[in-house]
């Protein structure tokens, strides 16, 4: 499925520390990391060793101490604000442990936010994200707001919601961590399902060994390095 | 619809389905609104009570008013009259005589009180201080038929003249018309003993009633014919008094420099001097700037307290939605996006707090400066319709999603409002409160200034917008982060 060639991000001597007043805190101490287009990636390791975060520097929601983020040859971090967050808008796509929706929004409107900030008021991405909806088994639910949705399918929204403007990269932090068994079965379907027609890179960081066993490839994460 | 007003109106918004928006929203534009009526409302008063004051003592009183410095009597006074006519800006001048006078109590030889004569050319005073529009009765100081009759009632006296006395003062004197006052004019040499000094007193007889609603004027003013005084006080072609009328009240001191000229005093007749009905009320006028000033300040913190209500329903707002901030971050909002959805909202809550503040104070203003007669205050209880309706939409599920009936209950809410206030509202008597006397008019005025209402609509705009300046930022500057993680 993977092709070394095409190198989607690479990650090179990724450092970040947090600063708690005067002492500092390491959490990512080197990380080099390729991840090739198509490309279903699992991070694993033990709680608080910083797979989030990577997870967030790779989606340009924090910025590294040092090292780079290069999409193709791009390195994000130079970009001013607006522009990051104009590639963040295009170029990824998040699932989070928590679905994150917009409580004052409806499911459809969850869907579309993505695309409606660029393109406000566009009927083709509405029809794009009821589309989006049905794929994930909701085609019942799109003018139901997040508090009239169950959590499994609160979180299915959430993963309609990261492809509507066709991402290169989703970005999964513990997308099952919050759901029972059944509800975890469905949304780890949804997600091989998505992965093998779409195209579409997915980093999925874990705890669940189920998970774990199905995807390209498990990159491990100890002490703030990759293994 | 642009991507932030999507947001930021859905913001604005219920999260509950009975009612058109957000309890906070709500309470911030009443807020804003409060601020801006009570500010309208409280300077139309201030500017009704001077505005109303000043026109009540500019229509009786002369703009200038001429004299030498111990206000004795001059002659050649038509001359003077002429050439300050003549002056730009004078509109007339007239000719006083002005002097105090002892009333005597009839039948008795105590004097019952000393009031203020005004000896008058009756014509030539209209063009100065609308007299005879003040005057109930007749004017015509020479009247024969009440004055035969008071010779005949009063035989053996001869009756000088007509006297027109202040309304009030009549009252406390207890006369009325056709009555003969008995006035003590001066004290002159006896024939018998020039070392002895004897009253000299004159007998008049009421013709009219001054009436110009001015305490100063109603109270202790007589009017009698200029001829009559000059006579009284043997200044045949004497007055000790020039009147004038300018064209433009606030012209006064300027031109009464040239009115001081243009009488051309010799040093033998004595120092002429001016006083202007600005130094006549000086003390008022004084106490009312001061007031206004106090005014201002205050009405400046009662803004400021309405911008801090926006700002902290701002920021409640952006701490609220701190995690959505998130959100909208990672979905690629940029920090520009963010800021303009809060600054929108903020907006959003100013232009409605003012518009609808202004529309309340100038309703209220219309209220109190409006007659006609209302309803009884009873009726105010007719609010119950809407409050009832509200109640019962909020407790039937199946009309909560139906934007019909939300827009139906507004209305009704604003009708329900309005007609409260109108039946509420009434203008406020100062008679009832016994202030008719120290403000001079029966009630309450009311006069808005359109140049100040403008200036207080922009300056609540400018207040909102800089409020939602902080908040704005401040929530355009969350990490994304942590404001994912935020609970």
């Amino acid at each position: 499925m993977s092709n070394p060639s095409e190198a989607l991000i690479r990650i090179v001597d990724l450092h970040k520390s947090y600063y708690d007043g005067e002492s500092e805190l390491p959490v990512l101490r080197g990380i080099d990391l390729e991840i090739k287009t198509s490309e279903l990636l699992a991070v694993v390791g033990a709680s608080g060793v910083g797979k989030s975060t990577l997870l967030h520097i790779m989606g340009t929601l924090d910025r590294p101490t040092t090292g780079r983020v290069l999409y193709g040859d791009q390195d994000i971090f130079t970009f001013p604000d607006t522009e990051l967050a104009r590639f963040r808008n295009k170029e990824i796509g998040f699932v989070f442990q928590f679905h994150h929706l917009l409580p004052e929004f409806n499911a459809l409107e969850n869907v579309a936010m993505a695309a409606l900030i660029t393109t406000p008021n566009n009927k083709a991405i509405y029809e794009e994200a009821a589309s989006l909806l049905e794929y994930v088994g909701l085609a019942e639910r799109l003018s139901h707001y997040p508090g009239q949705l169950s959590g499994g399918e609160r979180q299915r929204v959430a993963i309609a919601r990261a492809l509507i403007n066709k991402p290169k990269i989703v970005l999964a932090d513990e997308p099952t961590g919050n759901l029972d068994r059944r509800s975890s079965e469905a949304v780890h379907e949804l997600l091989w399902d998505l992965s093998t027609k779409s195209g579409q890179t997915f980093v999925i960081v874990t705890h669940n060994s189920e998970l774990a066993e199905q995807v390209d490839r498990v990159v491990q994460l100890v002490d703030g390095k990759v293994f | 619809m642009k991507f932030e007003w999507f947001v930021a109106s859905r913001y604005l918004r219920s999260r509950r389905k009975q009612s058109f928006i957000s309890i906070i929203s709500i309470i911030s534009i009443g807020g804003v609104a409060l601020g801006v009526a009570t500010v309208i409302l409280v300077i139309a008063v201030l500017d009704g009570v001077e505005h109303g004051l000043r026109d009540r003592f500019l229509s009786n009183e002369a703009h200038v008013a001429l004299h030498i410095f111990d206000h004795s009597f001059f002659k050649g006074y038509q001359e003077r009259i002429e050439r300050i006519e003549a002056i730009d800006n004078v509109v007339a001048a007239s000719p006083v005589i002005f002097a105090q006078i002892g009333v005597f109590r009839e039948y008795s030889n105590t004097i019952q009180d000393v009031i203020y004569i005004k000896g008058i050319d009756p014509a030539q005073e209209d063009k100065v201080t609308g007299f005879s529009t003040y005057v109930t009765g007749s004017t015509d100081f020479q009247n024969s038929e009440l004055i035969e009759k008071a010779a005949l009632i009063k035989e053996g006296q001869t009756i000088t003249g007509g006297i027109i006395l202040g309304g009030r003062l009549a009252t406390r004197l207890g006369v009325m018309k056709g009555d003969v006052l008995r006035l003590l004019v001066k004290l002159v040499e006896s024939p018998i003993d020039p070392s002895l000094l004897i009253p000299d007193l004159a007998n008049f007889v009421v013709v009219g009633f001054y009436e110009s609603e001015m305490e100063a004027y109603d109270n202790s003013f007589g009017f009698i014919h200029i001829d009559t005084a000059q006579k009284l006080y043997n200044q045949e072609n004497h007055v000790n008094f020039i009147f004038v009328r300018l064209t433009d009240a606030e012209l006064a001191p300027q031109i009464a420099t040239k009115i001081r000229d243009a009488a051309d005093f010799s040093v033998l007749e004595g120092m002429p001097n001016t006083r202007t009905w600005m130094e006549a009320q000086a003390a008022l006028f004084s106490a009312l700037q001061l007031e206004k000033i106090a005014t201002v300040i205050i009405e400046a913190l009662i803004i400021l307290v309405a911008s801090f209500n926006i700002a902290s329903t701002l920021i409640m707002t952006v701490m609220e939605k701190t995690k959505d901030v998130g959100t909208l971050r990672t979905l690629g909002a940029s920090r520009g996006n963010i800021m303009k959805i809060f600054m929108i909202q903020g907006s959003v809550i100013g232009t409605f707090g003012t518009m609808l503040g202004t529309a309340l104070g100038l309703s209220i203003c219309w209220l109190l400066s409006n007659n006609a007669e209302r309803p009884s205050y009873w009726y105010v209880l007719a609010l119950i319709v809407p409050i009832l309706l509200q109640i019962f939409i909020a407790s039937q599920h199946a009309m909560r999603r139906r934007g019909g009936w939300k827009f139906a209950v507004a209305v009704l809410w604003l009708i329900g409002i309005s007609f409260a206030l109108y039946c509420a509202v009434r203008p406020i008597s100062l008679v009832d409160l016994g202030l008719s006397q120290i403000y001079q008019m029966h009630q309450l005025p009311i006069k808005i200034n359109w140049l100040f209402v403008i200036f207080i609509n922009l300056l609540s705009f400018a207040i909102c917008w800089l409020a939602t300046l902080y908040p704005a930022w401040q929530a355009a500057n969350l990490k994304p982060v942590e404001a994912l993680q935020h609970e």
